[in-house]
C-alpha cells in the first residue's frame, strides 16, 4: 500500500473501500473525466485513436477480468469479440432493431456463450485451458468464414440512437466514451467486492477456494461470461463504428494483442487494461505513421519495414516483461511512491 | 468413403505425420523438461525453412552440396537460436508466472516471423530441384515422392533422437532432469545446461521440420501454423510424453488426410459445404481430446492436493 497523505482519516468501512479514496484521487478522475469530454475539441482527425482505444480497452477489461483476476489464461478473446460483432449485424440488419438492442443482445448473448466455453474450465486448466481456447479461436474462425461470407465481406449499418444517425468520429465517441467509463467502473466496483475476491481466490488457488465456499461452476463460468460479455459488447460497438467486419478483424493475432494489452498495462490492475489498450494501439499507429518515414530516410530497409511492427511488439514485450512484470500500472505506482516520499529514498 | 481413399489418405498421412512428429517430439522435449509451452515452435519451423531455402540458393556449388551445407548451417543456426533464446529471454524469467512465459514465447514468435518475413518476404519459396519430383506407385495408390524421403528422413531422425536419449551422457542428463529437477540437480546434473541443451534440440528438431516441409510444399509466411499442428499432436499424445508426440504426430497426419479430406470433399452441413474443414481437423482434436482426456493418450495425470 502506499503512503497516506497526512489528516486523511477513515471513519467508516464504506470510506475505506472506496474507489477513489482520497481527494486527490477524486478531484484527478473528474479532471480526467472532464478531459475526455472535452478531448474531440483538441484531437480533431486524430479522435479515431480515442475511439479504437475505447472499443479496445472495454474488450480488455474482460480480459483482465478472466485472466488477471480469476487467473483463466484464454487465448480466443477476439473469437468472442467476433460473436459479439455478428450477433449485433445480425440484429440491426435481419431483424431490423435499433442499435442498443443489439448491442444488449450481443452483451447477452456472448454472456451465454462465455458461460459455455467456460464449462471445460472446471476440468482442465493452465496450459491446456489456453490451448482449448485457441482452438475455439480457430473454429470459430472457421465458421465465420463459411457461414459470413469470409473476408471484410459484411457491412453493418450506422449505429442510430433514437433515430439519430450516428455518422461522424465525434458522434459515435459520445456514444462510446459513457459505455466506456461505466464498462471500467463496473469491473473496477466488481473487483473490490466479493466477486472479485472470489475470483482471485480461484486464481491462487482453486481447490482452496472451494474448501474455503467458493463455489469453482459458479465463479469460473462467471469470470468467463463476463469477459466474454465485454469483449461482446466491444465487437458489437467495433461494428457500428468500422461497419465493415470480417474474419481478419478477430484472428488469433488480435487474441494475442489483448494479453499484450493486459499484461502491458498490469494483469490484476483495474486501469490495467486501459493503460495496456492505449498503449498497443498508440504504438500500432505510431509505427504505421514512422515507417514510411523510415523508408524515404533509409531505402535499403523498405521491404523489411512491413513486418517491423511485429519485431518492436515483440521485442518491447519481451523487454516489458523481463524489466518490469507488473506492467504499466506498476511503474505508475513505482512512481507515485517515489514523488510521495521525495526527496527521500524510503 | 472407399478403401481406396482411406489407404491412400493414410500413406499420405504417414509420410506428413511423421515430419508433425519430428516437429512435435521438439515441443514436446522443451516441455518434458523445462515446462514451457513454447508457443514460438511454429516460427522455429518457419526459421528452418527459409533459412535453408536462402542458404541452398546462395552458395554456387553443384545442388546437392549446397544442400547439404545448407541444412548443416541451418541446424547450427537453430542450435545457436535454442542458445541465445535460453540464455537472453527464458533465464531472467526462470519462476515468472505461466502467463509471463507463455506470452515470451510469443513474442519471441513475432520477432522470428518478422525478421524472416522481413529478410525474404512473404511469397512461397522453393527449394531448387534437390529431390526428384514426381510420385511414387503402390498398386494403384499414388504418393508424391518428395513424401517418401521427408518420411524416411523423419523416422530415421526420430531414431537417431531416441537412440541419444538414451545412450549418451548428456541424454541421460536431460531425461533425468525431466523426470525430477531437483534430484538430477542435486546429483550434478547442470539444469542450466540441460534447459540450453532443450531449446537447441527443440529448435533443431523444428528446423529440420521445416526444412522436409520446405522440399514438399516450398515455405511461406504460413508455415508456423505447422506449429500449431504439432500442438495438437503433442496434446493428444500427453504433453510431457516424448513417445505420445511422436505418436499423436502420426495420427494427426492420418486424421487430417483422411477424416479431414474426406469431410472437406463431401460433407455439408446446414447447406454449407465444409470446404478447408482439413486446416481445422487438428484444432476439433484438440478440443476433443481435451474434453474427455484431459492429459492425453500417455500424459501423466496431474494429481493436486492442498
Amino acid at each position: 500500500m502506499s503512503v497516506r497523505p497526512a489528516g486523511d482519516f477513515k471513519t467508516s468501512y464504506a470510506q475505506d473501500m472506496a474507489l477513489l479514496d482520497t481527494a486527490l484521487y477524486r478531484i484527478g478522475f473528474a479532471l480526467l473525466l472532464g478531459a475526455l469530454l472535452a478531448a474531440p475539441l483538441v484531437l480533431g482527425r486524430y479522435l479515431f485513436l480515442l475511439n479504437t482505444i475505447g472499443i479496445f480497452a472495454l474488450g480488455a477489461v474482460g480480459l483482465s477480468l478472466l485472466t488477471g483476476f480469476a487467473g483463466q489464461i484464454s487465448l480466443g478473446h477476439s473469437a468472442f469479440m467476433a460473436i459479439g460483432a455478428y450477433a449485433s449485424w445480425y440484429v440491426t440488419t435481419r431483424l431490423g432493431l435499433p442499435f442498443l438492442a443489439a448491442l444488449a443482445f450481443a452483451g447477452a448473448a456472448t454472456f451465454a456463450i462465455g458461460a459455455l466455453v467456460g464449462l471445460p474450465s472446471l476440468r482442465i486448466k493452465g496450459l491446456y485451458l489456453a490451448i482449448a481456447t485457441m482452438a475455439f479461436q480457430f473454429i470459430t474462425e472457421y465458421v465465420i468464414i463459411h457461414t459470413a461470407g469470409g473476408m471484410g465481406g459484411t457491412v453493418v449499418p450506422a449505429a442510430s440512437l433514437f433515430g439519430f444517425q450516428i455518422r461522424t468520429e465525434t458522434q459515435f465517441y459520445y456514444l462510446l466514451l459513457p459505455i466506456w467509463v461505466a464498462g471500467g467502473v463496473f469491473a473496477a466496483n466488481l473487483v473490490r467486492g466479493r466477486v472479485g475476491l472470489a475470483l482471485m481466490a480461484v486464481r491462487d488457488r482453486d481447490y482452496a477456494a472451494q474448501v474455503l465456499g467458493v463455489n469453482l461452476l459458479q465463479y469460473k463460468t462467471l469470470a468467463f461470461a463476463l469477459g466474454a460479455s465485454y469483449a461482446g459488447v466491444a465487437g458489437s460497438l467495433f461494428a457500428h463504428y468500422n461497419r465493415v467486419i470480417g474474419a481478419e478483424h478477430f484472428t488469433i493475432l488480435q487474441s494475442i494483442d489483448f494479453i499484450a494489452m493486459i499484461v502491458i498495462g498490469g494483469l490484476a490492475s483495474v486501469w490495467g487494461p486501459h493503460l495496456g489498450a492505449g498503449f498497443v494501439i498508440l504504438l500500432n499507429q505510431g509505427l504505421r505513421y514512422v515507417t514510411p518515414s523510415l523508408v524515404t530516410l533509409l531505402p535499403t530497409f523498405a521491404r523489411a519495414a512491413t513486418p517491423l511492427r511485429e519485431i518492436v511488439f515483440g521485442a518491447l514485450l519481451i523487454g516489458l516483461l523481463i524489466w518490469e512484470p507488473g506492467g504499466l500500472a506498476m511503474l505508475f505506482r513505482k512512481l507515485k511512491r517515489y514523488l510521495d516520499l521525495w526527496p527521500f529514498p524510503h | 468413403m472407399t478403401l481406396h481413399f482411406v489407404l491412400e489418405g493414410a500413406l499420405v498421412g504417414v509420410a506428413v505425420g511423421s515430419i508433425y512428429a519430428l516437429i512435435a517430439l521438439g515441443f514436446a522435449l522443451l516441455y518434458k523438461s523445462t515446462k514451457i509451452l513454447n508457443l514460438a515452435h511454429g516460427e522455429m519451423v518457419l526459421f528452418g525453412g527459409y533459412l535453408a531455402i536462402a542458404l541452398t540458393r546462395s552458395l554456387d556449388l553443384p545442388v546437392w552440396m549446397a544442400f547439404a551445407l545448407a541444412v548443416a548451417g541451418t541446424l547450427a543456426a537453430a542450435a545457436a537460436l535454442g542458445f541465445v533464446v535460453e540464455r537472453g529471454i527464458m533465464r531472467p524469467l526462470y519462476g515468472q508466472s505461466l502467463l509471463s512465459v507463455i506470452i515470451v514465447t510469443l513474442a519471441l514468435g513475432y520477432i522470428i516471423r518478422g525478421l524472416m518475413v522481413g529478410l525474404w518476404g512473404g511469397d512461397t519459396r522453393q527449394f531448387p530441384p534437390v529431390v526428384p519430383t514426381g510420385v511414387v506407385r503402390f498398386g494403384d495408390l499414388i504418393v508424391p515422392r518428395v513424401g517418401i524421403y521427408s518420411a524416411a528422413v523423419a523416422l530415421a531422425l526420430l531414431v537417431g533422437f531416441s537412440l541419444f536419449f538414451r545412450y549418451s551422457l548428456v541424454g541421460i542428463a536431460m531425461r533425468a532432469a525431466a523426470n525430477e529437477q531437483l534430484t538430477a540437480s542435486t546429483l550434478g546434473v547442470s539444469l542450466k545446461r540441460v534447459f540450453a541443451y532443450a531449446w537447441a534440440f527443440a529448435a533443431i528438431a523444428a528446423s529440420f521440420g521445416g526444412i522436409l516441409l520446405g522440399l514438399w510444399l516450398g515455405v511461406n509466411f504460413a508455415l508456423d501454423y505447422v506449429g500449431l499442428k504439432a500442438l495438437a499432436a503433442v496434446i493428444l499424445g500427453g504433453l510431457d510424453s516424448i513417445p505420445g508426440a511422436i505418436l499423436g504426430g502420426f495420427l494427426i497426419g492420418m486424421l487430417e488426410n483422411i477424416l479431414g479430406a474426406y469431410i472437406d470433399a463431401n460433407v455439408t452441413a446446414f447447406g454449407v459445404s465444409l470446404h478447408g474443414f482439413k486446416e481445422i481437423t487438428p484444432f476439433v482434436v484438440i478440443l476433443l481430446v481435451l474434453l474427455i482426456k484431459p492429459y492425453g493418450l500417455f500424459g501423466t495425470e496431474h494429481i493436486e492436493r492442498l
